[in-house]
């Protein structure tokens, strides 16, 4: 490597890897599922080459009281059994010429519902502790099903990194770093790549449905028993030519709900904060007041004075509840906006084009 | 695609069985992709001077064990000379214990190699694969061989084996392998990968990017596109007599053509609106929580900026917030209710 590597610019994933991830958060949904991916870092590109799924490890229950995830796996990418488990892993894999460089994690998500605590101290953990060039690759399983792969890479950006460490989420200090929702995470384009072999593969795995000449079928039953009605070959994918998104549209809606629920308890946590804030200060200025008369009184006595900041050690003012929180579910809704916005340009798209197929002489008008 | 026919009625005994009641239904065995693409990715990795790479086969087996699943592969190290083969066993035991840690559902259904060569060595493979305590006994262990010789087609085949010995010496280095069908098969939510994957066979450096949703869309209608014109092709040349008819596709296009449905144009009319209508509207309203959202942080984080008045426009620009915020949800809900 360089002495000053580039910044990461992008991320190529194996198909290997795309379908093992595939495989690993299709078979745990609606459980998030998360595995340690492996590769190199060439010139800015982080090429994945392997990966492999975290061990499940069930959570003993005092944990509960930690205030741990719901889901062990979601929290398993920074769990100390599995750091030893990838890295026997990774030695295992380095015998038989993989790449052995831990590069990042990947995670599952349904319909984007990715950005939150876990996600966040995963990936801070992977940053920090183990190397700086890491990223988070997150398949989204319920995207996936309407037809379109839906797999990006993420970082947090530094600018998050040194205030996640510094724990500084207070608005006082948002306001001097100028750290925002947008700038929690950087994306970094996704590129799927064949090996030579795959390639090859793959145009084997079509050939059948392309090859020109053909003997007609005798009958409906052979033609239907045929080899080209089958579907072991790798046929098109029309799954997103459906219609059908309510469902999609109806679980966004409740995914944005529950962010708003979110938000009024921050919201809600604020202001109480900031009532108790102000009952304080009023007890303070009170207390204040009433030492200033004191020693005015001690002074026409000529009595020693009372120190005047006393107060410091009577009253405690309420720590400021961390911004982090609300930051994050900005970020989400952020997220489910745009998804809806781009379920929203597909399905009109197809919903006019249904209507000018029906409705010829409507549209002809 | 080995495109070899045989027939494949029963499967031979398996070692001496005392006790067990041995079976000898016919086994097919299913292949996901991804542990192709593993072999594959093996078969890459391989030392300069290997011929070929073996590795273990992981999957599941149907209860009465007449279907195999290949799920996973991972590669094993082994080294081959003129007499004598050597299998890393300990590092295949100790990866399969770890496999099994993260996959609690997978059990050991056979090896592979990249070479479709069958020899006394992979006669000595099988039986390990096959054998009691560490094997797959007493079910069958399934060989796979992927060929990957450069300049040809890739060549899988799915084999068992029985055991055969001229005397008994010989009988570890020996079976006789008999090949079983296996298919391709790969889930719905392997679909849209395979899919993607499949985009950047024909670019030059092999790869793609991963397409967005309006993107994928456009290529789902001009695939549709392409098959309607090939199949009005078809039908055109078949009315100008130039290609000989059949009724059997006859009768499958006009299956297809029936599939339309037949809706009242009013109806349509009004289902079409409704729709749009709760479509746009969600998405109208999931950008104003967007921005509300949005605008609350902001109002929050400059609070002090806002100069003397302090604190007083920001709680007062949350407390707008959280009105709205409670007004929108059941609005919102009201809309999906319709939807």
């Amino acid at each position: 490597m360089a002495e000053t590597p580039a910044p990461l610019a992008a991320v190529q994933v194996e198909a290997l890897v795309v379908m093992k991830i595939i495989k690993h958060c299709s078979q745990t949904f609606p459980t998030t599922a998360t595995g340690a991916i492996v590769g190199m870092d060439v010139d800015g590109t982080l090429e994945i080459t392997n990966t492999f799924p975290f061990p499940v490890v069930e959570v003993p229950a005092e944990s509960h009281f930690e205030n741990a995830a719901p889901n062990p796996a979601a929290a398993a990418p920074r769990a100390k059994a599995n750091a030893a488990y990838s890295a026997e892993m990774i030695r295992m894999l380095r015998e038989v010429n993989t790449d052995a460089n831990s590069v990042g994690w990947y995670t599952s998500a349904n319909m984007g519902n990715f950005v939150n605590m876990n996600v966040i101290e995963n990936q801070f953990y992977y940053q920090s502790q183990l190397n700086e060039r890491t990223v988070a690759l997150v398949h989204d399983v319920s995207r996936s099903a309407q037809g379109s792969l839906s797999l990006r890479a993420f970082r947090l950006s530094s600018k998050f990194m040194t205030a996640f460490k510094e724990n500084k989420f207070t608005s006082e200090d948002l306001q001097k770093s100028n750290l925002r929702h947008p700038d929690i995470f950087e994306e970094l384009p996704v590129k799927l790549h064949n090996s030579h072999l795959i390639t090859s593969f793959i145009h084997q795995l079509q050939t059948p449905t392309s090859s020109a000449s053909t003997e007609l079928p005798s009958s409906l039953a052979a033609l239907e028993s045929s080899p080209f009605t089958k579907t072991s070959t790798l046929t098109p994918n029309l799954d997103n030519l459906s219609l059908n998104i309510d469902p999609f549209l109806e679980k966004n809606c409740d995914l944005l709900l529950d962010s708003i629920e979110t938000h009024n308890t921050e919201v809600n946590n604020y202001q109480y904060y900031q009532r108790v804030l102000g009952r304080e200060q009023q007890k303070i200025n009170a207390w204040k007041a009433k030492r200033a008369q004191e020693n005015a009184t001690r002074a026409t006595l000529n009595q020693p004075l009372l120190p005047e900041d006393e107060w410091q050690r009577l009253f405690k003012l309420p720590a400021e509840p961390s911004r982090l929180e609300s930051m994050l579910n900005t970020r989400q809704v952020d997220q489910y906006a745009r998804q809806v916005d781009s379920f929203v340009s597909s399905s009109t798209g197809k919903m006019f084009a249904v209507k000018g197929n029906l409705l010829p002489n409507e549209t002809s008008n | 695609m080995a495109e070899d026919s045989f027939l494949h009625l029963a499967r031979p005994l398996g070692p001496v069985s005392v006790g067990t009641a041995p079976t000898t239904a016919p086994l097919n065995v299913v292949i996901q992709p991804q542990a192709i693409f593993s072999v594959l990715d093996h078969s890459l990795r391989r030392n300069a001077d290997q011929e070929r790479v073996i590795g273990t086969l992981l999957g599941t087996r149907s209860e009465d064990g007449s279907e195999v699943e290949v799920r996973s592969a991972f590669a094993v190290g082994h080294s081959e000379a003129e007499d004598q083969v050597e299998v890393d066993m300990e590092y295949h035991k100790q990866m399969l214990a770890l496999h099994l840690k993260a996959n609690p559902r997978e059990v050991l259904v056979g090896w592979y190699a990249t070479a479709s060569e069958l020899n006394t060595f992979s006669a000595l493979i099988q039986n390990f694969y096959s054998g009691q305590g560490d094997g797959t006994w007493p079910h069958p262990a399934v060989h796979l061989t992927v060929s990957t010789e450069a300049g040809k087609d890739l060549e899988t085949r799915a084999y068992i084996s029985a055991p055969v010995g001229v005397t008994a010496e010989r009988a570890a280095d020996s079976a006789a392998f008999i090949p079983v069908p296996y298919e391709l098969r790969y889930g719905e939510a392997d679909k849209s990968g395979l899919e993607s994957i499949a985009n950047a066979k024909d670019a030059e450096d092999r790869s793609t990017s991963v397409t967005s949703d309006i993107e994928s869309l456009e290529r789902a209608i001009e695939e549709v596109l392409s098959m309607v014109d090939r199949v009005s092709r078809y039908v055109e040349s078949v009315i100008d007599e130039e290609t000989p008819a059949s009724t059997a596709m006859g009768q499958f296009l006009l299956n297809a053509l029936a599939l339309a449905p037949k809706v009242e144009p009013a109806d349509i009319e009004r289902d079409f609106n409704n729709h749009i209508q709760d479509v746009l509207v969600v998405s109208y309203l999931a950008n104003t929580v967007r921005t509300q959202m949005e605008l609350s942080t902001r109002l929050a984080t400059a609070q002090l900026t806002l100069g003397g008045g302090g604190e007083g426009p920001a709680t007062e620009g949350q407390r707008n917030q959280r009105g709205k915020g409670q007004g929108r949800p059941r609005q919102d809900r009201a809309e999906e209710a319709r939807a």
